[in-house]
């Protein structure tokens, strides 16, 4: 059965069988390659995407669940690729082999979401699911930090809201 | 396999072959067994004449194949590196640019596709940088006579009036663009080999672009999805495929196919079962769908049922035991050094020390798992895949398809990550099989499970070191005995320099262990474990035998240095002492031991060596050459660790790590790469690590194989040695020094030496209870 | 347990043998024309059929809503539940008011048929004339859809309806909604509610052999239809009271930030049945069940320190843990639901205040990791993946285990014989 969804932004309908998980719908049914297949059961986070506007595993995820929703992946987010958290990762020169990358920028944007300046001990927490084979852990903290400086503002108005 | 190392054997004897027995080749390895060293390398040069017609027709300026450069200024660089998270195009790029005098934005990086002209194309061993920098520092100072000759030419004054920078030739207030010299015509020169190798170069105070730092170009597409990986290929009318891996690596059987169940399953097309003439994956069979998912499903619906070879009930154990069995026995193996009168010594020792070392079984674990699509157009293979070593896997590959080799070529992907597993290039062979059984494009898409069962895994290890003293506790001989599946012999024979008892023996899976350290008598055994090469393909896995070697090595020398009453790092100096075989040689091993006492020194001054530590809490020392001595990168590391008593766990605060790699191309991602080479360590030590059962690797997928994670990250503090020496390799050495500088740290903190790795907490509470 | 219950349906028999049972059958009226109701009284009964969760029950396939045909598996066999759109041959549309209220109050269809008390008019009783009627006027002018009832597939004897009078003498006390004096307007909406149209026991407490709510057990919780429902009275599992607020946040929209997410059949009570509901209803609800809860006087600052507290100590229960559980925890949950301690988040649902986790029985927790959480039920927009595929049997306990000592809990007893059950297609 078709699935429709919005997909960065476009409605799209992903004709494949309910159970297919999102990640493949995406790859190969609408060619967005940026999201990317590393283990299949959710824990590596290299598929993770989001639904709704929050970071989940596409990899696990039937693509009937999320009939409806808006869907976005690392072609999508910040529009033009300059997501204040995609200039951070290069600043940081954070990727090594990259593969990873898209997912833990994904999963960081839910990350900063949630905790506008997040601990060492927070990232560790929200990011130990992603795994980078390729340990540049030290710099995607970094890069973490940086793109939470630079979206400063957008981080104190979170935290009035908190407040409120 | 061996026809084809045999191929490059007979193409070296055709070629110049030096007396020291070092073939240079004009396509093939240089091997160098010279006393009881070994030297590995490449020569890059291949043909490097370019097609100056060609070029000339197209407008071009093209000098060599290295680089050329367009009419609008544009300078292409031709990388035959894979790019696999070393950031290896720009590193490749700025020793080009920086002799070209080129302006680094107009210089564009373009990854070439196999192709005999690039010699052999093979990226691993850390050696792209040390076995490239000659080459492309020749081929752009060649480029930048030229055109001083024609920039001095357009402007009507002599080329010693003339320097280039920028990308422009300059001569008093004057000056003329590159691209308005490639305009102008006539630069069609091209540079023989000879030629080239006599090609001068800057001195390194006139370097512009080298040691500098600069965004690395490969990164900006790695944070917007437009980074092509392997698992991205993708052709008109392909099918997918999905294994069905037999029980055995070798000699398993399909006795029948059942696909009933998997009919219902919509897009499923058939189960292949593959014939292969290579011999590469014996008893595979192959699902065909229409989808990734489709495979999938069908995949779990078909059974097979094979006769499974004969190492179907090989374990761990089986492959530990086989190799202490193997040191065991004196008539085995390869002495690699075998210097001064060992059985003399050790007779008449005042003390021994001898200690055994463990390393268990390692999954390589790329990110991306493997993948390979294949297909035939115009009468060509294609194989479009992420991959290591193309020059190893075409002839396997043409054996497979039963054509010539000059009829496939391998497109070149980005790797997500490599690690040594795709030096090994068997993953494109199922997929071209299904290929050309079913005559149309197919892409094989491993799952997870599929990629760690049929990795080629960093073979357990066993190892045996001796050390004798005299009455003065000082050290007056030395045996290193060394055991695994030796990966080099299962896939590339040819490579294998003999030992000093004519025997042929892997380097790689001895490396790191002929050290820089002044012992006296010495014996250096490295022996293959049949049985793991039996049941497994035995892999190079980042930093291959130094992975295991220094482990014992270095753990050993602080079990030593505790022997002699000495610090661990006071101890190491001692024997540091840079005089004999041990002084160093120009050009890459300026200094010998002396700067790997240097770094020590550094690390020693950078941590917190000697300080008083809260309980249970202490640093750890090692140190390492890297793997080759004709490549040496000097290494040393500090860890500092702190042990829960109650439960075991070791966690890992800090990690110091100085680095002399000589001359440093790109110094942020040669830090990057010490980075994740240290934390690789780390992870090997403390996290990972897996086991044979059932002749296969117990762990497949991430429930259970835990590599670190960002929440095991310590702090780390990185530095390298400032040197205008010899550009040596970044990659692997930093992965070899940690592991042995954790089980050190542990020692100091609460006195119980681990000497198997991975470093179980359990291990560790059962030793705090002994 | 089956003798007993065969022995208990005997004696049913006898008993039942003994009383006259026969009900009268109302006559077919011709369906009452959409525009002889007040609109007013039609909008009402839309709210009452959410409260009743009408629709849950009775829909089958979402293109026919009110057709009935959903399918209950009991320990006697299994119902299915009637088409209630006003159709003239298989739904409702000849049944008078009277006949409605007959069989909302007494259990009795139109026929005279005595009715399985699936149907839970044992609450229903307690409804309001008013109400009825206005369900009566909501259900009558739906679009009618032809859709045969299929046939219950029950075994003998609980096959033989008459039985259901005895089962009725016993189990069944036919009494209107009777407000409690000393309780607040509030309260006594929320109890109306939930003990009537709501019928929240019907699931929040346990039955006893014949399939009755089991007496001084109100709200102790109950696996239903495959789910855990947890318990709501003193006796609950949760970490942190329910405060009337948490309660409202919870009923309203699908969660709070200190128990977390309704998921399976409470997902439809609250984002299908509620949802239409006015919010002086839902807080009527609130106030009904933080009394209920035993947690009158928690305010919302005590909440958020006790669940602060649970949340510290469960983060430092769980980093003493190293094993498998843990690893898997860290790899495939963490990244979601990981908290601040002093400011959970609702989108990050936190596992160690979830009754999922502290309650007596996994079903729960196993059920969201297998299946997830899709869009239309859970937390609006927020969806989880199902792990089915990915975590193998020991993965499953071994999480388990380790999510119930996080939360100084026992370890689940039952858990593998759980997921076999759950794992069957
Ligand atoms: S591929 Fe989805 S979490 Fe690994
Ligand atoms: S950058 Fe290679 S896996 Fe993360």
């Amino acid at each position: 059965m078709a699935t429709k969804i919005i997909l960065n932004g476009e409605a799209v309908t992903l004709d494949v069988a309910d159970d297919t998980p999102l990640l493949w719908a995406i790859r190969d049914h609408a060619g967005l390659t940026g999201t990317k297949f590393g283990c299949g059961i959710g824990m590596c986070g290299a598929c993770t995407v989001h639904i709704n506007g929050r970071a989940t595993r596409s990899c696990i995820t039937p693509v009937s669940d999320v009939a409806g929703t808006s869907v976005t992946t690392i072609e999508g987010l910040g529009g033009d690729g300059s997501h204040p958290l995609q200039d951070a990762w290069v600043k940081a020169q954070a990727p090594q082999c990259g593969y990873c990358q898209s997912g833990q920028i994904m999963q960081a944007a839910t990350l900063l979401q949630d905790f506008p300046n997040p601990t060492d001990e927070q990232i560790n927490e929200v990011m130990s699911g992603n795994l980078c084979r390729c340990m540049a852990y030290v710099r995607i903290r970094e890069a973490i930090h940086l793109a939470s400086d630079a979206m400063g503002t957008t981080a104190s108005d979170a935290e009035e809201k908190a407040d409120a | 396999m061996r026809k084809f190392v045999e191929s490059l054997y007979n193409a070296a004897t055709n070629g110049s072959r030096n007396n020291e027995g070092t073939g240079i080749t004009r396509r093939g390895f240089l091997i160098g067994s010279a006393g009881a060293g070994f030297t590995m390398a490449f020569t890059m040069s291949g043909l490097s004449l370019a097609n100056p017609a060609e070029a000339a027709e197209k407008g071009l300026f093209e000098p060599t194949i290295w680089f050329r450069i367009e009419p609008d200024g544009k300078i292409v660089v031709n990388i035959v590196e894979a790019e696999m998270g070393q950031h290896v195009g720009t590193a490749l790029a700025r020793i080009v640019a920086d002799e070209l005098e080129a302006d680094w934005d107009d210089v564009v990086l373009y990854y070439v596709d196999s192709d005999p002209k690039w010699g052999t194309m093979v990226t691993g061993g850390s050696w792209s940088v040390w076995q490239n920098f000659d080459t492309l520092s020749r081929a752009g100072a060649a480029g930048r006579q030229v055109l001083i000759e024609e920039g001095a030419k357009l402007l009507g004054v002599s080329p010693d009036q003339c320097r280039a920078r920028d990308s422009q030739v300059l001569a008093g207030g004057r000056s003329v663009t590159y691209a308005q010299i490639v305009q102008a015509g006539n630069i069609s020169r091209s540079f023989t080999d000879d030629e080239l190798k006599k090609m001068p170069i800057k001195p390194p105070s006139e370097r512009r672009l080298i040691g500098k730092d600069t965004l690395a170009r490969d990164i900006p597409g790695k944070t917007n999805g437009e980074a092509i990986y392997g698992i991205d290929a993708s052709v008109e009318g392909m099918v997918y495929g999905r294994p069905l891996i037999p029980p055995t690596r070798y000699g398993s059987t399909v006795d029948s196919v059942d696909d009933s169940q998997a009919k219902d399953v919509p897009g499923y097309q058939q189960t292949l079962v593959l014939d292969d003439p290579s011999g590469t994956v014996p008893g595979w069979a192959v699902v065909i769908a229409d989808s990734v998912t489709a495979a999938n499903k069908a995949a779990r619906k078909v059974k097979v049922n094979w006769t499974a070879g004969k190492t179907a009930k090989v374990t761990e154990k089986d492959i530990l035991e086989e190799g202490r069995n193997l040191i065991a026995d004196d008539s085995k193996g390869a002495l690699v050094v075998d210097d001064g009168d060992l059985k003399g010594t050790f007779d008449g020792a005042d003390s021994v020390l001898e200690q055994e070392y463990i390393t268990h079984s390692v999954l390589h674990f790329q990110m991306e798992p493997l993948n390979a699509l294949a297909f035939k157009k115009d009468g060509r293979w294609e194989i479009h895949t992420g991959n290591q070593w193309q020059t190893l896997i075409l002839p396997t590959l043409a054996k497979a398809l039963g054509v010539k080799q000059e009829h496939i070529i391998m497109r070149t992907y980005l790797l997500g990550g490599g690690f040594g597993r795709r030096l090994n290039g068997d993953y494109a062979v199922p997929a071209a099989l299904a290929s050309k059984m079913l005559d149309k494009p197919v892409k094989l898409v491993f799952s997870r499970e599929d990629d760690t069962r049929f990795d080629s895994i960093r073979s357990p290890s066993v190892q045996k070191l001796r050390m004798a003293f005299d009455a003065e506790k000082q050290v007056i001989g030395m045996e290193h005995h060394a055991t695994a599946g030796w990966p080099t012999q299962v896939m590339a024979p040819g490579f294998m320099p003999k030992g000093a008892n004519g025997e042929p023996f892997d380097p790689f899976s001895i490396q790191g262990a002929d050290h820089w350290y002044s012992v006296g008598a010495q014996r250096l055994r490295a022996i293959s474990n049949g049985l793991a090469n039996d049941t497994f393909r035995p892999g190079w896995l980042r930093s291959v035998g130094s992975g295991w070697v220094n482990w014992a090595l270095e753990s050993f020398m602080d079990e030593a240095a505790h022997q002699a009453g000495q610090d661990p790092i006071d101890f190491r100096l001692g024997l540091l002492k840079a005089e004999g075989k041990n002084a160093g040689s120009a050009p890459n091993s300026v200094g010998g031991a002396s700067r790997q006492a240097n770094v020590l020194k550094r690390v020693r001054e950078l941590s917190q060596w000697g300080q008083d530590m809260p309980a249970d809490t202490a640093l750890g020392v090692a140190t390492s050459y890297g793997q080759e001595r004709n490549m040496p990168t000097w290494t040393a590391c500090v860890a500092k660790v702190h042990v829960d008593r109650d439960s075991g766990k070791v966690t890992l605060h800090h990690l110091t790590l100085v680095t002399d790699a000589g001359t440093v191309v790109h110094p942020d991602g040669a830090r990057a790469q010490v980075e994740g080479a240290a934390l690789w360590g780390a992870s090997m030590a403390l996290h990972e690590g897996t086991e044979i059962d059932n002749g296969e690797v117990k762990d497949h997928n991430l429930n259970s194989y835990q590599p670190m994670r960002m929440r095991d990250v310590p702090a780390m503090t990185v530095e390298f040695i400032d040197s205008t020496e010899t550009s040596v390799g970044l990659g692997e050495p930093a992965t070899t020094v940690v592991g042995p500088a954790i089980a050190n740290a542990i020692f100091a903190a609460v006195g119980v030496r681990l000497r198997t790795i991975p470093i179980r907490r359990e291990a560790v509470l059962e030793a705090l209870k002994a | 347990m089956i003798k007993r219950v065969i022995l208990g349906a005997v004696v049913i028999l006898v008993v039942a043998a003994f009383i006259i049972v026969w009900n009268p059958s109302i006559s077919r009226i011709d369906p009452p024309a959409a525009g002889s109701f007040k609109q007013a009284d039609v909008d009402h009964g839309k709210v009452l059929a959410g409260l009743g969760n009408c629709g849950t029950c009775h829909t089958a396939n979402k293109q026919k809503p009110f057709a009935g045909g959903v399918s209950f598996p009991t320990p006697f066999g299994t119902l299915y539940s009637a088409n209630i759109t006003p159709d003239l041959d298989t739904g409702i549309g000849h049944w008078s008011e009277e006949a409605f209220v007959r069989a909302m109050r007494e259990g009795v269809d139109r026929e005279g048929e005595q009715l399985f008390p699936a149907f839970p008019y044992t609450h229903f009783t307690k409804v309001t004339d008013e109400d009825l009627h206005d369900l009566y006027a909501y259900l009558m002018t739906r679009d009618p859809v032809s859709q045969e009832k299929p046939a219950n597939k029950l075994e003998f004897p609980f096959s033989l309806r008459p039985l259901q009078a005895g089962w009725k003498l016993l189990f069944f006390d036919d009494q209107r909604f009777e407000p409690n004096a000393d309780k607040s307007d509030a309260w006594n909406r929320g109890a109306y509610i939930a003990e009537g149209l709501g019928h929240c026991t019907a699931c929040h407490s346990p039955r006893n052999d014949f399939g009755a709510e089991q007496t001084g057990a109100a709200y102790d919780g109950a696996l239903v239809d495959g789910w855990y429902a947890p318990a709501l009275n003193t006796s609950h599992s949760t970490p942190v009271a329910w405060t009337e607020e948490e309660l409202y946040q919870y009923l309203r929209n699908g969660g709070s930030e200190l128990h977390g997410v309704a998921a399976g059949s409470m997902a439809e009570v609250v984002h299908r049945g509620l949802a239409e509901a006015p919010d002086s209803d839902i807080h009527a609800l609130a106030v009904y069940f933080n009394d209920l809860s035993g947690a009158g006087g928690t305010d919302a600052a005590g909440a958020r320190k006790t669940a602060a507290t649970a949340i510290r100590d469960a983060k430092a229960a769980g980093q003493r843990q190293m094993g498998h559980g843990e690893q898997i925890y860290a790899a495939a949950c963490a990244s979601c639901h990981a908290n601040d301690p002093d400011s959970p988040n609702l989108m990050r649902p936190e596992l160690s205040l979830n009754s999922a986790i502290t309650a007596p029985d996994p079903t729960n927790l196993l059920r969201v990791t297998l299946e997830g959480i899709d869009t239309p039920s859970g937390l609006d927009g927020v969806v989880m993946p199902a792990f089915h595929d990915a975590l193998d049997d020991e993965d499953l306990v071994a999480l388990a285990d380790f999510l119930r000592e996080k939360v100084d809990r026992p370890a689940w007893k039952n858990l593998q014989a759980r997921i076999d059950e759950l794992r069957q297609p």
